[in-house]
């Protein structure tokens, strides 16, 4: 059998592209999972919010905990065997954190419509910006229901934690299992 | 250097080893359907040549009910991963003009 330089580059570009997809689809599966998780944890808060406006505050980061602490253990359970544990994710987690924490409390002073909606935005503007590394499916996530919150934030008038629940729950759960099949 | 890997050669084959040698070998290994899509091959096509590789000791294929679907799970073997490792190795060395 004779193979040219030309088949040969041909053929090792078709191994890479397939390897390639391997890898951007273990990426999908991973933050499917971790959509997933955000969106029960959101229908949660923010429909408790809605029902009883009185969670807003200290007690919605408890729940955020949870959530933290699930992703967390999908994280670890996606990394292969002897692998590191995922610092550099969970680092990019605390400093849009500490950035949000800054701007909504120090300098902002935001009240409860403007935090229910700056913090998930925050965090899909940063899926937004994924997106440009690890697939389009992110960007897609990021800028689609960053637009519904910024809609809900404008016109959904008393029926804003409602729509939040629905948006930043149900919408992630949507857009997560999307992402699986991606 | 080492002549080609015949089996490996066949440009499907050489996808499902490239797909299923991105996996780590501690994962359990890529679905039928994931590895349809990976290949862009039918189901037949598909079937036929992981048989071939299942006769070579490449790949290990698993039949399991989940959620009482039928699930195909294809894993590279040791063997079949140092398989690839060489045909990959073979194909670097033509571009290098070894």
């Amino acid at each position: 059998m004779t193979i040219g330089s030309d088949e040969a580059a041909a053929m090792l570009a078709d191994v890479d592209s397939v390897v390639a997809k391997v890898k951007q689809s273990r990426i999908y599966r991973s933050a499917a999972l971790i959509i997933m998780l955000w969106g029960a944890i959101n229908l949660a808060r923010d429909g408790l919010i809605a029902l009883a406006p009185g969670w807003f505050g200290p007690r919605w980061f408890l729940v955020d905990a949870i959530g933290i602490a699930g992703t967390i253990v999908v994280l670890s359970r996606g990394a292969t065997v002897g692998a590191r544990p995922p610092m550099r994710t969970l680092a990019a987690f605390l400093l849009f954190y500490a950035f949000g924490w800054i701007w909504a409390n120090l300098i902002g002073d935001f009240g409860p419509r403007q935090q229910m909606a700056f913090w998930p935005t925050l965090f899909l503007f940063g899926y937004a910006v994924a997106g440009l590394w690890f697939g389009w499916a992110f960007t897609a996530i990021g800028l689609g229901l960053t637009a519904l919150i910024v809609a809900a934030y404008f016109w959904s008038g008393a029926a804003f934690s409602l729509s939040m629940a629905v948006i930043t729950g149900g919408g992630f759960i949507l857009c997560g299992l999307w992402m699986r099949r991606a | 250097m080492d002549g080609p890997d015949e089996i490996i050669h066949q440009p499907i084959r050489l996808r499902v080893m490239a797909a299923l040698t991105a996996c780590d070998p501690s994962e359990e290994g890529l679905d039928f359907t994931r590895l349809k899509g990976l290949t862009g091959a039918t189901d037949g096509n598909l079937g036929a040549h992981l048989d071939h590789l299942t006769r070579a000791g490449y790949v290990e294929v698993s039949k399991a009910f989940v959620a009482r679907r039928p699930r195909t799970t294809v894993k590279a073997s040791p063997q079949g991963r140092a398989a690839f490792a060489r045909h990959v190795a073979f194909l670097k060395a033509i571009i290098a003009g070894m």
